[in-house]
């Protein structure tokens, strides 16, 4: 049956059995995949036919556990609302926790709302201790979990799922559900702002399934919460390495964990050069800031004059810089390319290097951009490079389309200057008329 | 031994391998009929019994194998007015209050049962650990439980009642056992089925006291069937006393038959002899006349005494006639059974050969000579008829004799042989 929406599941449900039911359906979080909620499908009701009105008492609970889905039925008197439920764990039939180890059943409430929640929550634990039990068919598996359970990284919060003996082939499986003691607390809160549900807490589970006793078929898998995983650049760039054949979780895990941690603490390391780079940015170019991603530090947009030829400057910082190089794009005001997009050009290739700071940074690129000093010390070389280049193509064009012309010794170093081909479709409002210019300078 | 090994597999202690289960007709439709109009869970204890059932089976194949059937039988159930009446939100029972509940039939519980509407058939949490504590605090090993399902449609259009037994004790999954419920069927093509489920109803056991004792006696059989083994009884005594006198009387035939054969015997050698004695004596009167008066006393003296003395060698043939005679042959043997002995005639040789007048022979009609001449004919005569019932005759007629007649006979005549066939008394016996 599908699973109801919340409200749905609230109105048809006995008024006094609501509160609880509230609390589970809203609130309810429980295990390690904090991210996916319980849900609440198969309602019936206990009473008789003519018994009006809402009158649902029994339920059918989904409870996301160890990468499976536990379907459990929980039953509920209508017409005795304060006593506690009774349960059916579902395929798990030998599952018979202890009562008085269940302290919210021993002593229910019907009163608190979170009564049902927390039983739940005690039920799950019990759960899981009997799923540990069933590794003691295994000794493989049984000297895994016994290992990763002295560790106290792991220890507490693990989750692990025996499956059943499958009766053709004697197979035992198991599915150990980890949770990565990764902190997340610093990553920069924009990273994590572009999800559409509420995200809940920031986690990083590894899933490895055994699939025979043996460990000679392991499947790990690594699932981040969606924001972590927006944060750090999309589930292509996490590439977990291959559990070692004859290796054993304790030495695996960590090494996840490690590989996760350095990558956290890299987008934080580039969030921060990021942000220094754009300060000296900002302190070099100063009056000629457009504008900046002043959340996350990556973008600056500079509007430069040279020799009055203005331009925009857009700086693009990737994810993983300063490890990868900023996106130089030069953009003119005045001209169009026949897409109708302002003509720009994307400059990549420039001197670079990663281990200079912010302020190291800037200098450079103040160079690079004005070019002042490349000009007179190499009167050659500054035509070979694309950037004076362009300041030159844009000085003649524009000169050329104001009236000007180009003195014959300037037109002679362009054009033995073999510089690119370019098709321009320049269109200009300064002229009366339309003038559509094709320049070939080669 | 196969036996034991079960016991061990089971785990418990007990040794049987299938169970059964049954509840009469109108046990199930009440405890439904509770279910049913409760407006929520429902539920309650079984009473009943558990009986062993064994099955021997030989074939071919292997030695004999028993079977061992335990077959629990329903007969009432003891509703709970609430939940929760007899356990606290733990499932803990508390022994009072189920003592209190079931009171005085706590014996007969053989299982519980519980009723939930749209619901799996499985046993709850909680179901499991009351039953767990149950078996214990009853002391039911093999105590079962009967979940009931109420199954509706969304639109209340159809709706299932769906039973289940479970035999939670075992060590494997719960078993489920089959609940038959006698004459819940068709009944126009199956017999219908007498249910060994005992009637529990007070009135009926009240009633059964009170008109009992016309039809029962004291042990609780059958008046009936008491007087019809009398009968028999006294039948088979009677068949017996008849046998025995069968046998008796046989013997006795058998033994009188035996007298009876050797009388004949006797007889046709003492006609053999008598009619050597006759050739010799008409040989010899054909020599000798004048003596042939006497010679026939001599030669019948002889004849007599070696005829008479034949039979005293043999007492045993004397005895039976001389002693009372069984009724039996009272009619061929004359009432007044002569005391006649057969005693040799001391008649001596030359003694004189006329017999008075008086003393006759035989008759006093002097039909003494008649018999001597009827002697010869009668001896031809007899030849003739039957040789049975003439020889009866005289041999009658020769122990018929007096002692007195033997004297007066002169003439020697053997009074012993009587022409005609009745049985005479002598005369001036």
């Amino acid at each position: 049956m599908n699973s109801l929406s919340p409200e749905v599941a609230l109105s048809r449900i006995s008024p006094e059995l609501r509160p609880l039911l509230c609390s589970v359906v809203r609130d309810g979080r429980v295990g390690l995949d904090s991210s996916s909620c319980l849900r609440i499908t198969d309602l019936k009701s206990g009473c008789t036919s003519l018994m009006p009105g809402p009158c649902c008492d029994r339920f059918k609970l989904h409870i996301p556990y160890a990468g499976e889905t536990l379907k459990w039925d929980i039953i509920f008197n209508a017409i005795d609302p304060e006593l506690p439920p009774d349960f059916i764990f579902g395929e798990d039939a030998d599952f018979l926790p202890e009562p008085s180890e269940l302290a919210h059943l021993v002593s229910w409430d019907a009163g608190k709302p979170e009564c049902l929640l927390q039983l739940v929550k005690e039920l799950l634990q019990q759960y899981h201790l009997y799923q540990c039990q069933r590794l003691r068919d295994s000794s493989r598996l049984l000297f895994e979990y016994g290992s990763l359970l002295e560790d106290p990284n792991y220890g507490h919060s693990m989750e692990i799922y025996a499956g059943r003996k499958n009766s053709w082939t004697g197979e035992f499986s198991a599915r150990f559900l980890l949770k990565l003691p990764v902190d997340f607390s610093n990553i920069p809160v924009y990273l994590l702002k572009d999800t559409a549900l509420d995200p809940g807490e920031d986690v990083a589970l590894l899933s490895v399934s055994f699939e025979d006793a043996e460990a000679t078929q392991v499947f790990p898998k690594l699932y981040l919460s969606p924001s972590i995983e927006h944060a750090l650049g999309g589930s292509s760039a996490l590439h977990i390495p291959a559990f070692p054949s004859g290796g054993c979780l304790i030495d695996y895990v960590p090494q996840v964990c490690q590989l996760l941690t350095n990558k956290v603490q890299y987008v934080i390391q580039g969030y921060h050069k990021r942000r220094e780079y754009i300060a000296a940015f900002l302190s070099h170019f100063g009056m000629g800031v457009v504008e900046y991603d002043a959340v996350g530090f990556t973008k600056l947009t500079l509007l430069l004059m040279w020799k009055d030829f203005c331009f925009l400057v857009h700086v693009d910082l990737p994810l993983y810089f300063p490890r990868d190089q900023p996106t130089l794009t030069f953009q003119s005001i005045y001209h169009f390319t026949s897409s109708g997009q302002l003509y720009s050009q994307v400059q990549k290739s420039y001197p670079y290097s990663p281990r200079w700071d912010g302020n190291e940074m800037a200098k450079r690129a103040n160079v690079y951009i004005s070019n002042t000093g490349l000009e007179k010390s190499q009167p050659q070389s500054h035509f070979k490079t694309s950037f004076p280049q362009f300041f030159l193509r844009f000085q003649f064009f524009s000169r050329f389309l104001n009236g000007d012309y180009l003195e014959d010794e300037q037109l002679r170093k362009l054009v033995n200057a073999k510089i690119p081909l370019a098709n321009f479709n320049a269109l200009t409002n300064n002229k009366k008329s339309f003038v559509t210019v094709f320049i070939n300078l080669y | 031994m196969g036996y034991s090994a079960c016991a061990k597999d089971c785990g418990l202690g007990a040794y049987v391998s299938i169970m059964a289960a049954s509840i009469s007709g109108y046990t199930f439709s009440s405890v439904c009929y509770h279910s049913a109009n409760s407006n929520s869970d429902h539920e309650g204890f079984l009473l009943g019994e558990v009986r062993q059932e064994e099955t021997l089976s030989i074939s071919d194949s292997h030695i004999g194998s028993s079977e061992f059937l335990n077959v629990i039988e329903v007969h009432n159930h003891e509703p709970c007015t609430q939940l929760f009446s007899f356990y606290d939100y733990a499932g803990n029972v508390n022994e009072e209050n189920l003592n209190r509940i079931l009171k005085d039939r706590r014996k007969n519980v053989i299982g519980w049962y519980r009723f939930r509407r749209n619901t799996q058939q499985q046993m709850s949490f909680r179901e499991q650990v009351i039953h767990k504590q149950l078996t214990h605090i009853l002391g039911i090993p093999d105590l079962v439980f009967l979940l009931f399902s109420f199954i509706s449609t969304a639109n209340s259009s159809t709706h299932a009642l769906e039973y289940v037994l479970f035999r939670p004790n075992r060590n494997k999954y719960n078993q489920r056992i089959s609940l038959s419920i006698p004459n819940l069927g068709n009944t126009s093509q199956q017999e219908y089925k007498v249910s060994s489920v005992p009637n529990t109803s007070k009135n009926y056991t009240s009633v059964i006291k009170e008109h009992g004792t016309e039809f029962f006696d004291k042990d609780g059989v059958m008046k009936d069937i008491r007087a019809i083994f009398q009968v028999y009884s006294a039948l088979q005594e009677r068949v017996q006393a008849v046998c025995c006198e069968v046998d008796q009387s046989e013997r006795v035939k058998e033994k009188i038959q035996e007298e009876v054969n050797k009388l004949k015997e006797e007889i046709t050698l003492r006609k053999r002899n008598s009619a050597e004695e006759e050739r010799r004596l008409q040989e010899a009167a054909a020599v000798m006349l004048p003596d042939n008066s006497a010679l026939p006393d001599s030669s019948h003296s002889s004849l007599t005494q070696v005829v008479l003395s034949g039979p005293s060698v043999e007492p045993s043939l004397e005895r039976p006639v001389n002693s009372s005679s069984p009724p039996i042959y009272s009619t061929t043997l004359p009432p007044d059974s002569p005391s006649a002995i057969l005693l040799p005639r001391p008649q001596a040789v030359g003694s004189p050969g006329h017999p008075s007048p008086s003393l006759g022979l035989g008759n006093g009609d002097g039909s003494s000579s008649d018999s001597l001449n009827r002697q010869a004919t009668g001896q031809e005569d007899q030849e003739d008829d039957d040789e049975d019932s003439s020889e009866y005759e005289n041999l009658v007629s020769e122990q018929l004799q007096p002692p007195s007649l033997t004297e007066t006979v002169l003439l020697g005549r053997p009074a012993t042989l009587w022409p005609d066939g009745d049985a005479h008394s002598p005369p001036g016996s």
